[in-house]
């Protein structure tokens, strides 16, 4: 039986050395929604993120997959998952070596024994799903950054992943394209029934999309619920990161007399 | 003291790291032997940059060594009277040392730093990334087509570097002091033995792994050490990869010729 809940993450904590950037986050992805991972710059979206897709290794029994513990994966089960899997990088990953045609033919000519001529056509038809059906051949730096991120879209959708992760879909893109990419993510989500999980600090991108946000701050989870719920929120953060409200600076005037002079105190 | 101490012992522990680390990446390369996707087009690819595109710059080298080798050797050997056997000297040097040194050296420089700047590029970019996201082992994918090219193309590299290196000697030999062309021949002819080529072969077989194995290595890892992924970290890694396999080969060439003699 196929369990509601895509993912669950129970408890997670997360360290880059012996910085701790995750603390104890709770909360479960449910199928064929779209779950916005939200929060400001830094909050660690994209380490989270980096933890669904197995980039970074989780602590056993902190991540579930359809009930199965991430923690535990060997490394044919971890490509089993990811052969489920489609991931939207932030900057596209496109490799530039080879025209977009080909980009999106590479998980279909290292996973399916289909001729030369039918991936190209399934490249040809993703292709024209984000609307660039027209710039096959073109090499990626000849692209703009919207059109490269499309062609990274078209990529992860090439295997018709059960779950699509998507990192900043709308950053440094004009409001038109950012539009254009939220429509398709939700055609996706309605069409194909994907379980889509975008990370973004868009507010009006998330607030479109969303049938859940999660929302990050300093690495702890804020909120989680539907966007209703977050926005009548009474979280005195939820608030501010709502209504776009710069932090008060409370600047230690002795810790930041002692970083501009530390070093050369020691040295004297 | 305590610190120079502490100091000493955390770089210990990374240089053990860092070996462990490399150990393990070897495995991994060969491992892709046996993995998807399928390495004949990457590899044909691959030969074309390793071995068509250094055509030039190898035989500009073996030309010019060559015919250094027959200038130095005329002299040194006019003394003894022992003209005659140039072509032994110029043959034996290149096949059983220069040769496959030089091939090494200059492929390292040319297309070694250009695969470890290349896979570098892929790592700050989040292309490896990509990779394992898609369920592509990126060591099967990006790293041992290009051991499968190397192997093939040193050999062949530097049997074409031992030849047009002769022929330089031969230039210099014939053309500027007069030797009989048949004694130049007859004496690389008589004096080279299969053990000498041999040695040549293993050499550059030896060569083709270190480099790739150093400098994929370095750019695999570009950033990862310092947990900063940006341009300065590529160039890093690409001059440490072209220091540090050079010192690599040198060091194999003792230890072959030591082995093998």
């Amino acid at each position: 039986m196929r369990h509601s809940n895509v993912i669950d993450i129970r408890g997670l904590n997360s360290y880059y050395g012996n910085r701790h950037v995750l603390f104890d986050i709770h909360f479960a992805i449910p199928a064929n929604r779209i779950t916005v991972i939200m929060g400001v710059s830094g909050c660690g979206k994209t380490t989270l993120l980096r933890h669904l897709i197995g980039l970074k290794p989780s602590p056993p029994g902190r991540l579930l997959v359809d009930g199965e513990d991430m923690g535990g994966f060997n490394e044919a089960r971890m490509n089993q998952y990811r052969s489920r899997i489609g991931v939207l990088f932030q900057s596209g990953a496109l490799f530039n070596s080879m025209s977009v045609a080909d980009n999106v033919s590479v998980p279909l000519r290292v996973h399916s024994k289909l001729s030369r001529e039918t991936i190209r056509i399934i490249a040809t038809i993703k292709l024209h799903q984000v609307g660039l059906s027209e710039y096959c051949d073109y090499m990626p730096s000849q692209l703009s950054g919207g059109m490269q991120k499309r062609a990274g879209l078209a990529r992860a959708m090439a295997m018709d992943p059960e779950i699509l992760f998507v990192d900043e879909p709308s950053s440094g893109l004009d409001p038109i394209t950012a539009a254009g990419l939220d429509n398709l993510i939700l055609e996706l989500r309605d069409t194909l029934g994907m379980t889509i999980i975008v990370v973004t600090h868009e507010l009006e991108s998330a607030l479109h999309i969303a049938d859940q946000i999660v929302v990050l701050d300093k690495g702890r989870l804020l909120a989680a619920g539907s966007p209703e719920n977050i926005q009548s929120s009474q979280d005195e953060r939820v608030v501010q990161f709502l209504q776009r409200q710069a932090d008060q600076k409370h600047e230690d005037t002795e810790a930041y007399i002692k970083a501009l002079v530390g070093r050369k105190l020691r040295q004297l | 003291m305590l610190r120079f101490v502490r100091m000493l012992g955390a770089a210990a522990l990374d240089g053990i790291e860092n070996l462990g680390r490399l150990g393990v990446y070897f495995w991994f390369m060969l491992r892709g032997l046996i993995r998807p996707p399928g390495k004949f087009w990457p590899v044909v690819k691959q030969i074309e940059f390793v071995g068509t595109k250094s055509f030039f710059v190898i035989g500009f080298t073996a030309i010019s060594t060559g015919m250094v080798l027959g200038l130095q050797g005329h002299y040194t050997l006019s003394k003894f009277g022992s003209e005659s056997v140039l072509g032994a000297a110029v043959a034996l040097s290149l096949i059983r040392e220069l040769g496959p040194v030089l091939t090494g050296l200059m492929v390292t420089g040319r297309a070694g730093s250009a695969m470890c700047a290349e896979i570098g590029i892929m790592r700050i970019d989040e292309q490896i990334d990509a990779l394992e996201c898609m369920a592509i082992d990126p060591y099967a994918y990006l790293v041992t087509p290009k051991l499968i090219a190397s192997l093939i193309a040193f050999p062949l590299l530097t049997a074409y570097c031992d030849v047009v290196g002769i022929f330089g000697g031969y230039l210099v030999g014939v053309g500027l002091f007069g030797l009989n062309p048949g004694v130049y021949m007859n004496s690389v002819q008589s004096s080279v033995l299969w053990e000498d080529v041999y040695m040549g072969i293993v050499k550059s077989l030896c060569f083709s792994v270190l480099m790739i194995w150093i400098c994929t290595y370095k750019g695999y890892y570009t950033g990862l050490d310092e947990g900063n992924f940006g341009p300065e970290q590529v160039s890093r890694a690409t001059t440490k990869a072209v220091v540090l396999s050079s010192i690599a080969i040198l060091l194999c060439d003792y230890m072959v010729t030591s082995i093998m003699t």
